[in-house]
C-alpha cells in the first residue's frame, strides 16, 4: 500500500488545471511530473494548441488520477502515460474502424496516418476530440497508409559463372595456390624482388 | 541469345571505322617507338639491356596516350561533319514525342548526405512529373546505409518527400538489412523484387540529376531500338565549388564532347557502361548480368567491384546493344571537391578496374569490350609504368653522363632521322613534340572549336575568359598529373599485394576551409619528398635532364600547397567571379540545376541538432518521436525472434533507456533499430517511466525534442 507520501495536494488549483482536479493520492511533485509529462506527449505529437492540449492533459490526468485512487502504488507519471495511451487507442480506432485491434498496431497506423494527413496541423482541434472529428480528417486518417514498396514480382536472377579462358584460369588456379600455401607466396616474393635487384644491377652497371 | 542488326551500323562500315582508328594508333605508336628506338641506338651504336627494357616501356605507354588522340580525332572530325549520321540519339529527337514504358528510377545509396539524395530526387521527379506520361516512372532509394542516424534521416526525408511531391505509391524506400555485395547486390535485390514489374530502368548515383526529359527521351530511345541492351548517357560534372571541382568540371565540359563523338564513332552498338545515368533493358539484365564471383579472394579475385565493363560486355556477348548516347542533354553528375577526395575514389576504382584484368581473355566477350576492359586496367596500371619509365630515363641519362663521350668528330649528328632521310631538328625534340601534340591538340583543337561558335564561347564566359581557362587549365592538369601518377602507382602496389578497400562513403561537397593542412602534409609529404630526392639528385648528376624532368618534378614538389590552394571553395567562388572555368551550367544554370541549389541553401541554414544529442539523434528520434517511431516500425519486416533473443533485446532496451546510447556500439544500435518489438517497447517505456529511471541523456532529450519541434522538424525543413 503506497503512497500518500510527501505533501498532499492543498487548496490551490495545481498547474494551472481546473479547481475540480484534485487528486485524492500521490505527492504534488508526482502530480507536476505527470503533467509535464503528458503535455511533452502531446507537444511531441505536434499538439502545440495551448487550449487544446489543455483540455487534453486534464481530461488526461482527471482519469489517471481516478485510477490512481485504485493503484496509488504506482506513479502518476506511469498512470498519466497508459491513459494517454487509451485515450489514444479508443480515439484512433474509433477514427480509423479498427476497434478491437491490439494496442501495438492502433498506435502504429494511427500515428502513421496522422502523420502521412499533417492531422495536427491542419486539423488542430480535431485529434483525440471524441465529440468533434471532422469528417475530410477522417477521411485523410482512413486514406493515408505507407507502402515502402509496390507488391513483390518476386523473380530469380542467378549468376552465371564466366568462362575466364585457359590463360585466366590458369593464373586463377596459381593465385588460388598461393593462397592456400602462403610459403609459395612469400617465395614468390622473394623471387620477384631479386629479379628486380638482379635488374637495378645490371642495369647501373 | 538475341541480335537484331538492323538497327546497327552495316558490319563493314563499321569495321572500316576501327581500322583507321586502330590502325592510327598503330601508326602513331609506331613512328614514336622508331624515333626511341633511333635515339637510343646512336648514342652506342645498339640497345643496352636498359634501353631496350625502356623501349619495351614505351609501347604500351604511347600507344595509351595515342588511343586517346586519336578518339578525340576522330571526334573532331564527325563533329565538323554535323555529327555522327549513326548515333542512337537519333531514333527519338529532342523534345519528343516520347513512347515510354514502365520504368524505374533507381537510387543506391551508402550513408550519402541525405539532404543531398532526397533535394537532387526532388528535382528530379518534378522534372519527371511535367513529362507527358510521367505515371510510367517509379522511384526507388535502395539504401545500404549502416549508420542508425543515416538510416532514420532517410526514412524522415522520404516520408517528407513523398508528402511534397504527392509521391506515395511512386517513390519507394528500402533499406537492406544486410549490405550483400555493395552497390551490384543492392540493384539486384531489387530487380530479384521488383525488376518483373519494369521494362526499363534508370540507375542513378547518390548525386546524379536527370531531366524528365533526358528520362522519357532514354525511355524512347529504348523503345525505337529493340535490341538495345544498355543506353549509357554523357553525365556533365556540376555543382563544382572548390576550385579543384570547378577545374574538373570545365575540363570535362569543353573537352568531352570530342572526345565521346569520337568514342561513339568506333565502338558505336558496343559500347561501355559506367554504372549510373544510364537505362537499362532489365530483362535481359536480369537473365544475364547477374555476376559470379572471381577466382581467389579479395582484392584481386572475389567480388567483382567494378561491376558496370563487366555488365556491358555480358549484355554486348548476349547480343544485345550497349549505346554511348553522348548528345542527350539532361544528365549531370558532381565530381569530388580536392584531389585528395579524388584519389580516394580512385582508390576504389583502381581495385575494380585491376580485378578486370581477369576478364581480358574471357570467352564470348566482344572485342570491343575487351578494349573497354583493358583501357579499364590501363588507367590505373599506366601510372606506375610511367614512373618505372622516367625513373629507368634518369638511370639511362646518369649512364650516358657517366659515360666518357667520343669525340664530336666521331658522333652521329643529332637529327630527326626517318627511313634513312634526316631532318635537322634533335631527335629528343621531336619525341618530344610529338607527345605534347597528343596530349594537348585535342585541348587545343576543342578550344578552338568552341572559339569558332560565338554563342556556345558566350555560354563559358566569353571567348578570352575560355582561352584563359584552357590555359590555366592546361597548366593545373599538368601539375596534377605526377601526383595522380604517384597517387595510382600507390595503389596499384597495394592492390597487387592484397590490401583491399574498405567501402566508404563519397564526399561530394566542398567544404569552405578546403583540405587542412595536416591532411595535405600527411597525403603529399612523402610526394614531395620524393619529388625533391630525384630532383636535386637529377640536377646534380645530370643539369641539362633536370630541365625535361622539371614538369613533373614541379607538380611533385608543390603537391601539397596546390592541394590545399585547389581545394577551397572560397578560390572556387572568386574564380567564378572573374569568370574563370565557367561552364554554360554556371552561366545559364537549367531549371533543375538552379532548384536544387536553391533548395540545398535552404536546407544547410538549418542548425543542426544540438551538440549533445547530435551523435545519436536518429536513435533518439526513433524512439521518442511518435511519429517517427511510428513510421520506422511501421517500414520494418516483422520477424519471429527466439525467447532467448527477446530476453536480450529486453537487456538492451532497459540498458539504452537507463544509461542512454552513449556506450552503445553502431550495432548494438542498428540491432534496436531493427527490432519493431523492441522499437514500441522502448517508445512506450520512454514516456512511462518516471523521469528518474531514465538516464540523463533521454531527460535533455525529451525537454530539447519538444522544443525543437515547436516547428515540425523534419529533414527537408519544408
Amino acid at each position: 500500500m503506497a503512497a500518500v507520501t510527501g505533501e498532499p495536494f492543498g487548496a490551490a488549483p495545481a498547474m494551472g488545471l481546473p479547481e475540480a482536479f484534485r487528486p485524492k493520492t500521490g505527492t504534488m511533485e508526482s502530480w507536476n511530473a505527470a503533467y509535464v509529462r503528458v503535455e511533452d506527449y502531446l507537444r511531441a505529437h505536434r499538439i502545440h494548441n495551448r487550449l487544446h492540449q489543455s483540455r487534453l492533459i486534464q481530461k488526461i490526468l482527471e482519469r489517471a488520477a481516478r485510477r490512481h485512487e485504485e493503484h496509488p502504488a504506482l506513479d502518476p507519471t506511469m498512470v498519466a502515460a497508459e491513459e494517454t495511451e487509451a485515450l489514444m487507442d479508443g480515439w484512433f480506432g474509433d477514427v480509423l474502424d479498427e476497434k478491437g485491434q491490439p494496442h501495438d498496431r492502433l498506435a502504429i497506423d494511427g500515428r502513421v496516418a496522422l502523420l502521412l494527413c499533417d492531422g495536427p496541423v491542419h486539423w488542430p482541434y480535431a485529434f483525440l476530440d471524441e465529440d468533434n472529428v471532422p469528417e475530410d480528417f477522417v477521411k485523410a486518417m482512413k486514406s493515408s497508409h505507407l507502402e515502402a514498396g509496390p507488391d513483390l514480382a518476386v523473380s530469380s536472377m542467378v549468376p552465371r559463372p564466366i568462362d575466364l579462358g585457359r590463360i585466366t584460369e590458369a593464373a586463377g588456379e596459381t593465385l588460388e595456390r598461393f593462397e592456400r600455401w602462403p610459403v609459395l607466396r612469400a617465395l614468390f616474393l622473394w623471387l620477384v624482388f631479386a629479379s628486380a635487384l638482379g635488374g637495378i644491377f645490371y642495369i647501373t652497371r | 541469345m538475341k541480335v537484331f542488326i538492323t538497327e546497327h551500323m552495316d558490319v563493314a562500315r563499321l569495321n572500316r571505322r576501327r581500322f583507321v582508328f586502330f590502325s592510327s594508333v598503330f601508326g602513331l605508336t609506331s613512328l614514336a617507338t622508331w624515333f626511341v628506338a633511333d635515339l637510343y641506338w646512336r648514342d652506342a651504336e645498339g640497345l643496352s639491356g636498359l634501353e631496350i627494357v625502356l623501349l619495351a616501356l614505351f609501347v604500351p605507354l604511347f600507344a595509351h596516350i595515342a588511343v586517346g588522340f586519336c578518339t578525340a580525332l576522330a571526334g573532331f572530325y564527325v563533329i565538323n561533319r554535323g555529327g555522327d549520321s549513326s548515333r542512337i540519339s537519333l531514333s527519338s529527337p529532342e523534345g519528343g514525342p516520347h513512347r515510354l514504358a514502365s520504368t524505374a528510377i533507381v537510387m543506391p545509396i551508402f550513408n550519402e548526405d541525405v539532404s543531398r539524395v532526397f533535394e537532387g530526387l526532388r528535382v528530379v521527379i518534378k522534372s519527371v512529373q511535367k513529362v507527358e506520361g510521367s505515371d510510367n516512372f517509379d522511384f526507388f532509394i535502395l539504401s545500404d546505409s549502416n549508420q542508425p542516424n543515416q538510416w532514420i534521416r532517410e526514412e524522415v526525408a522520404w516520408v517528407e518527400l513523398c508528402k511534397q511531391v504527392g509521391g506515395f505509391g511512386k517513390i519507394f524506400y528500402r533499406k537492406r538489412r544486410q549490405s550483400i555485395n555493395k552497390k551490384a547486390g543492392n540493384v539486384a535485390d531489387f530487380l530479384r523484387r521488383w525488376g518483373k514489374n519494369y521494362r526499363y530502368m534508370v540507375v542513378l548515383d547518390a548525386d546524379s540529376i536527370m531531366t524528365g526529359e533526358a528520362l522519357a527521351r532514354l525511355v524512347s530511345l529504348m523503345e525505337a531500338n529493340p535490341s538495345a541492351g544498355i543506353i549509357q548517357t554523357a553525365p556533365r560534372t556540376v555543382r563544382g565549388e572548390s576550385l579543384y571541382s570547378r577545374l574538373q568540371a570545365f575540363a570535362n565540359r569543353i573537352y568531352s564532347p570530342i572526345y565521346l563523338a569520337g568514342l561513339n564513332y568506333w565502338q558505336q552498338h558496343e559500347g561501355n557502361y559506367w554504372g549510373h545515368n544510364a537505362i537499362i533493358r532489365v530483362q535481359p539484365f536480369m537473365e544475364h548480368c547477374s555476376l559470379p564471383e572471381l577466382p581467389g579472394n579479395e582484392p584481386f579475385g572475389g567480388r567483382i567491384l567494378s561491376h558496370d565493363f563487366v555488365e556491358a560486355a555480358l549484355m554486348r556477348k548476349a547480343g544485345w546493344a550497349v549505346w554511348l548516347a553522348h548528345d542527350v542533354e539532361g544528365s549531370y553528375e558532381e565530381g569530388p571537391p580536392t584531389l585528395i577526395e579524388s584519389a580516394k575514389r580512385d582508390r576504389r576504382w583502381c581495385q575494380g578496374n585491376i580485378q578486370h584484368t581477369w576478364l581480358l581473355t574471357a570467352r564470348g566477350f566482344r572485342p570491343a569490350n575487351r578494349f573497354h576492359l583493358l583501357m579499364g586496367v590501363m588507367a590505373y596500371v599506366s601510372s606506375p609504368l610511367w614512373l618505372l619509365f622516367l625513373i629507368l630515363s634518369t638511370i639511362e641519362m646518369v649512364n650516358q653522363a657517366s659515360t666518357p663521350r667520343p669525340d664530336a668528330a666521331d658522333m652521329l649528328p643529332d637529327t630527326t632521322s626517318l627511313f634513312g632521310y634526316s631532318v635537322a631538328i634533335p631527335e629528343a625534340l621531336t619525341l618530344f613534340s610529338l607527345t605534347m601534340l597528343l596530349l594537348f591538340l585535342p585541348k587545343f583543337v576543342s578550344v578552338v572549336v568552341l572559339l569558332g561558335r560565338s554563342e556556345e564561347a558566350a555560354a563559358f564566359g566569353g571567348r578570352w575568359r575560355v582561352v584563359i581557362s584552357a590555359i590555366l587549365e592546361a597548366f593545373g592538369s599538368m601539375l596534377l598529373a605526377p601526383v595522380n601518377m604517384i597517387f595510382n602507382t600507390k595503389f596499384v602496389i597495394f592492390t597487387l599485394l592484397g590490401q583491399g578497400v574498405g567501402w566508404v562513403a563519397q564526399k561530394r561537397s566542398a567544404e569552405e576551409d578546403g583540405t587542412d593542412w595536416r591532411e595535405a602534409i600527411i597525403t603529399h609529404g612523402p610526394q614531395t619528398l620524393f619529388g625533391l630526392v630525384w630532383g636535386v639528385s637529377s640536377l646534380i648528376l645530370i643539369p641539362a635532364y633536370f630541365a625535361w624532368l622539371s614538369p613533373v618534378l614541379a607538380g611533385l614538389v608543390f603537391s601539397i600547397p596546390v592541394s590545399i590552394f585547389l581545394s577551397k571553395a572560397s578560390f572556387g567562388r572568386r574564380a567564378m567571379e572573374l569568370g574563370i572555368f565557367l561552364t554554360p551550367e554556371e552561366t545559364h544554370p537549367p531549371e533543375e540545376l538552379r532548384q536544387l541549389s536553391q533548395n540545398l541553401e535552404e536546407c544547410y541554414r538549418h542548425l543542426p541538432p544540438f551538440e549533445p544529442l547530435r551523435a545519436d539523434y536518429g536513435l533518439m528520434q526513433a524512439v521518442l518521436d511518435p511519429y517517427i517511431n511510428a513510421m520506422h516500425v511501421s517500414l520494418l519486416r516483422q520477424r519471429r525472434t527466439s525467447a532467448v533473443a527477446r530476453e536480450w533485446f529486453a537487456k538492451l532496451q532497459l540498458r539504452l533507456l537507463r544509461e542512454g546510447p552513449g556506450k552503445f556500439t553502431t550495432k548494438e544500435k542498428m540491432a534496436l533499430l531493427l527490432d519493431p518489438q523492441s522499437m514500441i517497447n522502448l517508445h512506450r517505456e520512454l514516456w512511462s517511466l518516471p523521469s528518474e529511471s531514465l538516464a540523463e541523456w533521454w531527460r535533455l532529450a525529451m525537454r530539447q525534442y519538444n522544443v525543437l519541434a515547436a516547428v515540425p522538424s523534419t529533414a527537408l525543413y519544408r
